[in-house]
């Protein structure tokens, strides 16, 4: 049994950090990526298993069995991983690697470094815990843990005034949304007298109350807030710009869906999937989701600084998500929701690397040059021109150019929206639209006539240069067998996700 | 499942679209008379600006093709949309908390109606 | 009828958010916060406190439990609200780190002023 380590190895890593940070300023960088690149084997070996087996897997903190003695309920924290647990925390420890990578010649230049380090590794515990549990309380310490590392992640240089602001910002409204979700699933624990979120799912499918139903609201309030999505936008925006380039990476590759719409989705589907009508549920999803399209991937268009453009993108791409498990939800049963499910969860994982890559290149631009300005950019691509292919790869799979990874999943969403209802399709298609708009500003503002300022620009080291390139053969590699990985990985995740009550029979056995 | 994509296709059909291209831009050298060797014709036209042209008093923006330029259209043609987009986002912590309250508020009434 | 506590609760939730909404001294909004998260603890505690038989109950200690011959509170929300505390606190910390940065940079407490992030 793996699991454990799962989360041992990068707690241990973490508050290990100051120590081995005494060894020598050298020691902290191959601590970090050492323990990184062991929490991406374990999560491998994790996510191999599950896949293999096709189970769920359970784990009891303290005892063999989360049932209480002599009692039919269960009383113990417990993990259960599903194929789109195992999955998502996959894709953590896997970003997590290389933005560890990337940073290692990226921070150089910083000070305080091992509380960095620390800082990294906590949000990864954060993340990765998120996708493994099974226990609403649990889940709640997890979010908190992954929120305030990112809180003081985004103000960690605190010597600019845009970190700080954006800090505070993100902070308070995230501390609201946070006690929202709290209070949420304190009224689920008043009302059931339960956490565990897989026998919540039986007591509120036999008697779905009033609190339920409010508690369902207050939970998605707060993570819609989490992920992003239009009118809560607005902290995303100011906050992924401020923070450094590596964290930008992990805030917006990972944190916005694990802590957002993963999150999202697996308390409507696990836990309310059976006791709320979902179509409502599914429908109140799919508004937000096509405001967050339109507004998202417009105001991508008019921004002059590269990463907020990057950030407003950002919250286009969580439209597209947020789009397919309203779909998934509000024709819950069906084929088009299946297949709108399995969209919204390739896209998660291909949002992922596509943002990261370009929030990587974005750094590497800040780091030669020292600004992000995009009016001062002009031309970079004939002194960079391996970072300039990189983002124009990375640019062709976010748009959905076939044959990247984007087009596949963008491609399943499209299909399923229009089957279930042609407005929808349409909306997908105007934000894509917008989201191209923006990308070919970027992309003629690199290869244009280059301007005074890069002129003695050079190409960065090859720690900055490596995590790109790995990620570039990523998105090429999975763009190339879009079926395959569709067919195997992403539409049995789906039907894991759907299927509630075998979430509730793996950890009750038969009842 | 529905629908039916194979990326491979996509890239012998660029691959096919590349080599007409090339085709095209040779047959139109050979016929061009040398047009497009020396003079007007070996120039780019970006938004159908004149990147040699010079304005008096704006010689520093003399040939910047950048990201300022494309895309204007689009930005002209529905400016109000994206004022009206600027003006909410205020930077104001309470207008950000209101939005909060509201998106909450909106969930738990739709919930609480037809939940 | 609705137990007091639960007002109270909910009364501490509301006025938590309208300093959030009102107020523009920074320290206010930090304070604001811990009220927003006590009236959730006073209400998660509230849901472990039950009468039983007409008895008072007691702190959930197992040791004294023969003896002391009479109900026990649920100890499962007192633990919840340690740990929730225990959060409220690394918050709070944070946040005051923050604030005191941001005078450093903006040389003002009053939140309004940091708005130069926007559009």
């Amino acid at each position: 049994m793996m699991l454990p380590y799962l989360i041992i190895i990068p707690l241990f890593g973490a508050f290990a950090t100051p120590i081995v940070g005494l060894a020598g300023r050298k020691a902290r960088e191959p601590w970090a990526i050492f323990i990184t690149a062991l929490t991406l084997g374990v999560a491998a070996e994790l996510f191999y298993t599950v896949w293999k087996s096709g189970e769920i897997l359970v784990y009891t903190l303290g005892a063999k069995s989360p049932l209480g003695q002599g009692v039919g309920f269960p009383i113990r924290i417990v993990w259960e991983v599903d194929l789109l647990g195992a999955l998502f925390a996959l894709m953590v420890t896997f970003i997590a690697f290389v933005a560890v990578l990337y940073s290692s010649e990226y921070m150089k230049h910083d000070t305080g470094l091992e509380k960095y380090y620390t800082l990294v590794l906590v949000l990864e515990v954060g993340m990765l815990g998120i996708a493994i549990t099974g226990d609403l309380f649990n889940f709640y310490v997890f979010l908190e843990i992954m929120s305030i590392a990112s809180y003081a992640l985004v103000a960690f240089r605190n010597d600019t005034w845009e970190g700080i602001e954006a800090g505070i910002k993100y902070m308070f409204t995230g501390s609201l949304a946070s006690s929202f979700i709290l209070l949420g699933i304190v009224l689920l624990y008043g009302q059931y007298g339960t956490l565990t979120m897989a026998y919540l799912a039986k007591m509120i499918a036999e008697n779905p109350t009033f609190t339920a139903k409010v508690a369902l609201g207050l939970l998605a309030g707060g993570l819609l807030f989490k992920s992003g999505a239009v009118p809560v936008h607005m902290w995303l925006a100011d906050a992924h710009p401020a923070a450094p380039s590596s964290i930008s990476a992990m805030l917006s590759g990972l944190v916005i869906k694990i802590g957002g719409t993963y999150a999202l989705a697996r308390l409507a589907f696990s836990v309310f999937g059976m006791g709320v009508s979902t179509k409502t549920v599914g429908w109140i999803i799919i508004l937000f989701a096509c405001a967050t399209l339109i507004v998202g991937n417009a105001m991508a268009i008019i921004q002059t600084d590269m990463k907020r453009l990057f950030a407003f993108s950002s919250v286009g791409q969580i439209g597209y998500i947020l789009l397919g498990i309203g779909i998934g939800l509000a024709a819950y049963g069906s084929d088009v929701g299946n297949v709108a499910l399995a969209g919204a969860i390739y896209h998660t994982v291909n949002h992922a690397i596509m943002k990261a890559l370009l929030f990587l290149v974005a750094g590497a631009v800040i780091h030669q040059l020292g600004t992000k300005n995009l009016n001062e950019l002009s031309g970079i691509a004939r002194k960079m021109p391996v970072t300039s292919f990189a983002f124009l790869v990375g640019a062709a799979a976010i748009i959905g150019l076939p044959p990247l990874n984007g087009f596949a999943s963008k491609w399943l969403i499209y299909e399923s929206s229009a089957l279930f209802n042609p407005f929808l399709a349409a909306i997908a298609i105007i934000g894509t639209a917008f989201c191209t708009a923006a990308y070919i500003r970027v992309l003629f503002t690199f290869f244009g006539r280059p301007s005074e300022r890069v002129m003695n620009a050079t190409e960065p080291g090859k720690a900055m240069l490596v995590p790109m390139l790995i990620l570039v053969l990523a998105i090429i590699v999975m763009g190339l067998f879009p079926w395959v990985i569709s067919e195997k990985v992403m539409i049995p995740a789906a039907k894991t996700l759907e299927n509630a009550g075998a979430y509730v029979t793996a950890l009750l056995g038969g009842a | 499942m529905f629908g039916y994509w194979d990326a491979l296709y996509f890239v012998y059909v660029f691959g096919i679209g590349l080599l007409i291209s090339y085709v095209i831009y040779k047959w139109a050298e050979r016929t061009s008379t040398g047009t497009r060797r020396t003079g007007d014709g070996t120039k780019i036209f970006l938004s159908g600006e004149d990147q040699d042209r010079v304005i008096p008093q704006f010689e520093h923006f003399r040939g910047y093709v950048t990201g300022r330029h494309v895309m204007w259209g689009l930005i002209r043609g529905i400016n109000r949309m994206f004022i009206a987009f600027r003006r909410e986002h205020t930077g104001l912590l309470s207008d950000y908390v209101s939005y909060l309250l509201v998106t909450t508020a909106i969930i738990v009434g739709a919930l609480i109606v037809w939940g | 009828m609705i137990p007091f506590q639960f007002i109270t609760a909910f009364l501490l939730m509301t006025m938590g958010i309208y300093a959030l909404l009102y107020k523009r001294n920074l320290i206010k909004l930090v304070l604001a916060l811990d009220i927003i998260d006590s009236g959730i603890h006073l209400l998660l505690i509230s849901f472990g406190y039950r009468i039983e038989a007409g008895q008072i109950p007691t702190a959930p200690i197992y040791t004294g439990y023969e003896t002391v011959k009479s109900a026990m509170v649920a100890p499962l929300p007192q633990a919840l609200t340690l740990t929730s505390i225990v959060i409220g606190v690394c918050v709070l910390s944070l946040a005051m780190a923050l604030t005191i940065n941001a005078y450093r940079h903006y040389g003002s407490l009053d939140v309004n002023k940091l708005r130069r992030l926007r559009g």
